[in-house]
């Protein structure tokens, strides 16, 4: 198997609209959850805190020069976190639409951000919106492979919340197969009227921001974002600059119940456990772990179960959903440019909002930003479907 | 399925609906809060891997495989302002809902995923079986590809032009001239590993491509065909579909391949839709087992009496194309 490397990064959050403003948030541990929402009308706007990107559907279109009509909140996220990433990795406009080039996204919300106009056109047979073809997750990828010409294997994947850590999983396995030299890979969601209103059905939505790993957690909070990575491997680089190895993947299934872990956290022992094995490394050569931290009573509870059963003494940890919110299908990509951060800065960054441990598991995360020694960085991801996908990024 | 590989199931009201069996391996209580996808899917799979036969792995292609119940949802938002919704629908409208109902059911805890890439999510689930392979010969997985003609996209894609707008009969689809589709629905599962002499058919390449270029279409035809070293084709199973917007991409691949091979094509049969590929290869696995074409299926005969080396080639709305060699 040939070494994966990142060469290339880019996020959009709550918290900043690139790479640099992330990690500066992140070290100042700055929550980037508000009681506004102002992309579209809502009873929730002002009610319920979100994590809400602060740019404009209008600016980022301007910023990007995006002209093209019909296209998506979700899909001008993503383009942001793309042409960072692949200005950071220095590919050329040629490298970027060669057959040899992959776009691996995943979203979960596609174009149902424009909740109101898919009821419309659902509903009618004459007339439509311009958004007709944008409704459908695979339509971000589609326009992003229009916009940059792209001639590669493209390929939209939806596990529900760990979606973009399989977009990393997958585009890492084209290189290993020699199906592509280089993948663009990661992940979006925007706010939608729809997962506001899902999960808020399911109870499961916190009236205040949100608390991961503390014991009287109240729930989820939503937010919004893009990130992309480039990976590439070791005997293409020529001396390119890197930011980290992906060292280990794993994907499982918890098959217990369509919307919750089961007690035993099978799903994400094995998630855990099979990223370490593809990594090739001892559960104690694990320094940090992003954790996936919705702050739901389940989740957490159950993830940090499953540390302990892997781990017996986990690492640090800490979840940075009380920074920027859940970001559904963008979660994985967005926490995998975070982890790559702690491994390039030798710091590890605060779990907001926390107070005391959950009392069967005694577990404290990381409570203030810190530098420490990091060489490996295990990331979660767990979703509706009993999906589970574990992300292991190691030092270079 | 086998039993009816002759039969013609006639459009009703512009659509080529699944004939649907009674799904007697899903419970009751489960079937009945399933969308027409789930069931499907889950009804086509469960068959495949019962206890005797567990698979390590779930990969799944669907391009709308939850928007039913996204658009259910959607009405409650709407006609209840907001207010105390039920939650099940919007369970069921993420895209993994396929994969993760056969995950629970079969209690498989192993590679789990949803391909949604529109007319290349089955595409991409193959390419991620072979993937997994590659890693894990000693592994089999189950794959598939499903959608369901549902009322909202149905309305969603008459708006976006994709279907024809006059009746029109299986028999004359491919004389239609017109533009638009018949818009078809089903699933086909496949069990795949790396076992090659115990199994039905093998694919021994793929190709994918986003284009509306029918040059580059043919080039890329030529070079896959080079690149995996295939001196001849015996059968092509072609995906054309009636819209005289996609004929040409069809004509030209088959223009390239000589006029002494066979052709066949399918979606009389089924429909068109995101993923009537995993239809398509579902009949070159019955070909390649069988070695009988049935005669419906039909478009220019050989002298061939073999069929080895096949190839399927399908597009979606001329754009989203696909080479799947099956030997």
């Amino acid at each position: 198997m040939s070494r994966i490397f990142i060469t290339g990064m880019g996020v959009i959050s709550a918290i900043g609209n690139s790479v640099a403003e992330n990690h500066a948030a992140l070290k100042d541990g700055i929550c980037g959850l508000k009681k506004e929402l102002n992309l579209f009308p809502s009873k929730y706007a002002g009610v319920l805190p979100f994590g809400q990107v602060q740019i404009s559907s209008v600016a980022l279109k301007q910023k990007l020069q995006i002209t093209e009509s019909g296209v998506t909140r979700t899909s001008l996220l993503a383009a942001h976190a793309l042409e960072e990433a692949v200005q950071n990795s220095g590919l050329s406009a040629a490298e970027i639409s060669s057959a040899e080039t992959a776009l691996i996204g995943a979203n979960t919300v596609g174009g149902m951000c424009l909740t109101d106009e898919l009821y419309a056109d659902a509903n009618t047979k004459e007339g439509g919106s311009e958004y007709t073809s944008s409704y459908d997750c695979a339509s971000v990828n589609l326009f992003l492979q229009k916009h940059y010409k792209m001639n590669g294997i493209i390929n939209t994947i939806n596990t529900a919340c760990s979606s973009s850590a399989n977009a990393i999983m997958y585009g890492a396995m084209l290189l290993q197969n020699g199906f592509a030299k280089r993948a663009i890979v990661g992940g979006t969601d925007s706010l939608a009227k729809f997962t506001i209103n899902g999960f808020n059905a399911l109870h499961i939505l916190s009236p205040d921001n949100c608390t991961p790993f503390d014991e009287g957690r109240q729930g989820l909070n939503l937010g919004e974002g893009a990130a992309f990575l480039v990976l590439e491997k070791e005997e293409d680089l020529n001396g390119k600059k890197v930011y980290a190895e992906l060292a280990g993947y794993c994907n499982s299934n918890d098959a217990y119940h369509p919307s919750s872990l089961s007690d035993e956290g099978d799903g994400p022992f094995l998630s855990m456990q099979g990223a370490l094995q593809i990594a090739n490394l001892a559960a104690d050569k694990i320094d940090f772990i992003n954790a996936h931290g919705t702050a739901t009573e389940n989740n957490d509870r159950v993830e940090s179960e499953a540390m302990i059963r892997l781990f017996d003494k986990p690492p640090a940890f800490s979840s940075t959903k009380g920074n920027i919110g859940h970001t559904l299908g963008a979660s994985g990509a967005i926490e995998a440019v975070y982890s790559i951060l702690s491994l390039l800065n030798q710091e590890v960054y605060a779990n907001l909002h926390f107070k005391n441990s959950i009392p069967s598991t005694g577990l404290t995360p990381v409570q203030e930003y810190k530098k420490m020694p990091v060489n490996h960085v295990m990331s979660n991801s767990f979703g509706f479907g009993g999906n589970c996908s574990s992300l292991i990024f190691s030092k270079v | 399925m086998q039993d009816n590989i002759e039969l013609i199931n006639e459009p009703a009201d512009k659509k080529l609906l699944a004939i649907e069996p009674s799904y007697t391996q899903i419970p009751p209580g489960i079937l009945r809060r399933m969308g027409k996808a789930i069931r499907m899917g889950v009804g086509t799979a469960l068959p495949l891997i019962d206890d005797k036969n567990p698979v390590d792995g779930i990969i799944m292609g669907s391009a709308n495989a939850g928007l039913d119940e996204c658009v259910k949802f959607l009405m409650q938002i709407v006609d209840y302002d907001e207010g105390q919704l039920t939650p099940s629908n919007f369970v069921q409208s993420t895209g993994n809902v396929i994969a993760g109902q056969l995950g629970l059911i079969s209690k498989n805890k192993g590679y789990n995923i949803t391909h949604i890439h529109q007319g290349l999510a089955f595409e991409n689930a193959l390419i991620d079986a072979i993937m997994q392979l590659n890693a894990n010969p000693e592994k089999s997985y189950l794959l598939g590809g499903v959608d369901e003609i549902s009322p909202y996209h149905y309305n969603i894609e008459t708006l976006n032009g994709a279907y024809k707008k006059e009746d029109i009969s299986n028999k004359s689809l491919y004389e239609s001239d017109t533009a638009g589709c018949l818009p078809g629905e089903g699933a086909a599962m496949f069990v795949v590993n790396a076992k090659a002499d115990l199994a039905i058919a093998g694919v021994k390449a793929i190709h994918t491509i986003h284009t509306y270029d029918v040059d580059l279409v043919k080039q890329q035809l030529i070079s896959f065909l080079e690149k995996n070293q295939v001196s001849e084709i015996d059968l092509l199973i072609s995906g054309e579909n009636g819209d005289n917007r996609t004929l040409p991409f069809y004509t030209a691949c088959e223009s390239l391949l000589g006029v002494d091979i066979s052709i066949v094509r399918f979606k009389h049969l089924c429909g068109d839709f995101a993923t009537a590929s995993t239809i398509g290869l579902w009949y070159a696995c019955e070909i390649s087992q069988t070695q009988h074409i049935p005669q419906q299926m039909v478009k220019r005969n050989s002298a061939k009496s073999a069929y080895k080396n096949i190839l399927l080639y399908n597009n979606f709305k001329g754009y989203q194309h696909s080479f799947m060699l099956i030997a």
